[in-house]
């Protein structure tokens, strides 16, 4: 239901948060590859150290929100492709209800891994969990970093009342 | 490091320039996780880091910039005596409750006696094998509440959505 305002407003927008540094544009290209893998370390390692599905998430979605104002946030918006992000919530979330309820369906109340005949259930099963949690955290952060981008150039556009529901 | 937390909070309540002030509160942010790791919470001091002293800094320069800066030279916000009186007042009532709880690091606190404290250090990895309690607690013995939690999460993106009248995050 997005309106026609949206692309010329988004433009708008690029144009003004986005300054190319190369600076900028060099440091994130080499840093967002080592920032990836921490978030993905934090999020599977968390079953053996501190972290876990809600931080490592968080990591992960930094890396899109580096590229976005490295490179502009417009191009991002479309390389990553606004649709896939909610389509990646509604994974994240059925994941986690699917591997809950299906030891319900093997016999075995909700989330207790033993129920599933595979050799360290509980050790795999929480890693996927935890893997749930990570994606639908970083689509969500993603989103809300997109949405909020989208909701300045609304500024010049007079639809103040949507956009000040959001801040 | 207690003081510092209390700068950075009162920089950001009283910096006038909003830009300056959400640096003030990243810092703050960054204090607190610190404090966190010195208190044994190093999942709660990983939190507060990547979200407070990270994301929601990302996500308050968007909006700011939308935003403009006030005109005048002045540093510093004129301070709302009235907001000063309340936030002391709630403050009071909040330390006032502060001797009933036990001294850090304590061994008769309810945490360190309880059973269930028990139970879970000593069945952990057996039960769940992971060797990170936190973990074993949020992601096994409490998981439906970490769905509740995730779903949270979840109803945040898809209420944004729902506020925003959009189907997707553009």
């Amino acid at each position: 239901m997005s309106n026609g305002n949206d692309e010329n407003g988004d433009e708008n927008l690029g144009e003004r948060l986005y300054v190319e540094s190369p600076i900028i544009m060099a440091t994130v290209r080499v840093v967002a590859p080592f920032v990836l893998t921490f978030g993905l370390f934090i999020m599977f390692h968390g079953a053996d150290s501190s972290g876990g599905g809600f931080q490592g998430g968080v990591i992960v979605s930094t890396v899109v929100l580096m590229v976005a104002i490295a490179f502009g946030i417009e191009p991002t918006r479309d390389w990553v492709d606004p649709t896939t992000i909610v389509a990646v919530m509604g994974i994240g979330v059925s994941v986690f209800l699917l591997i809950g309820m299906g030891s319900v369906a093997l016999g075995g109340r909700f989330l207790e891994y033993h129920a599933y005949p595979v050799y360290h259930a509980s050790k795999y099963g929480i890693e996927l969990v935890e893997l749930a949690i990570g994606v639908i955290v970083a689509s969500v952060v993603v989103g809300l970093f997109f949405a909020i981008a989208a909701g300045v150039s609304h500024g010049d556009d007079a639809e103040p009342a949507e956009s000040e529901g959001l801040l | 490091m207690l003081a510092l937390v209390l700068a950075c909070a009162l920089a950001t309540a009283v910096l006038r320039d909003v830009l300056g002030s959400i640096i003030a509160f990243a810092a703050y942010s960054l204090g607190v996780s610190i404090i966190w790791v010195f208190l044994r919470a190093p999942d709660v001091g990983l939190t507060e880091a990547a979200v407070g002293a990270g994301v929601t800094t990302v996500l308050f320069l968007l909006t700011i910039t939308k935003t403009v800066r006030p005109a005048g030279e002045k540093i510093l916000e004129p301070i709302d005596w009235t907001g000063v009186v309340v936030s002391v007042l709630l403050v009071g009532v909040l330390v006032s409750t502060l001797g009933a709880l036990p001294a850090v690091g304590s061994a008769e606190t309810p945490v360190a006696t309880s059973e269930v404290t028990d139970y879970y250090l000593d069945n952990a990895y057996e039960e769940t094998e992971v060797k990170n309690a936190v973990t074993a607690v949020l992601a096994s013995y409490r998981g439906f509440d970490t769905l509740g939690e995730a779903v949270v999460v979840f109803a945040a993106g898809i209420g944004l959505l729902v506020v925003l009248q959009k189907e997707e995050f553009a």
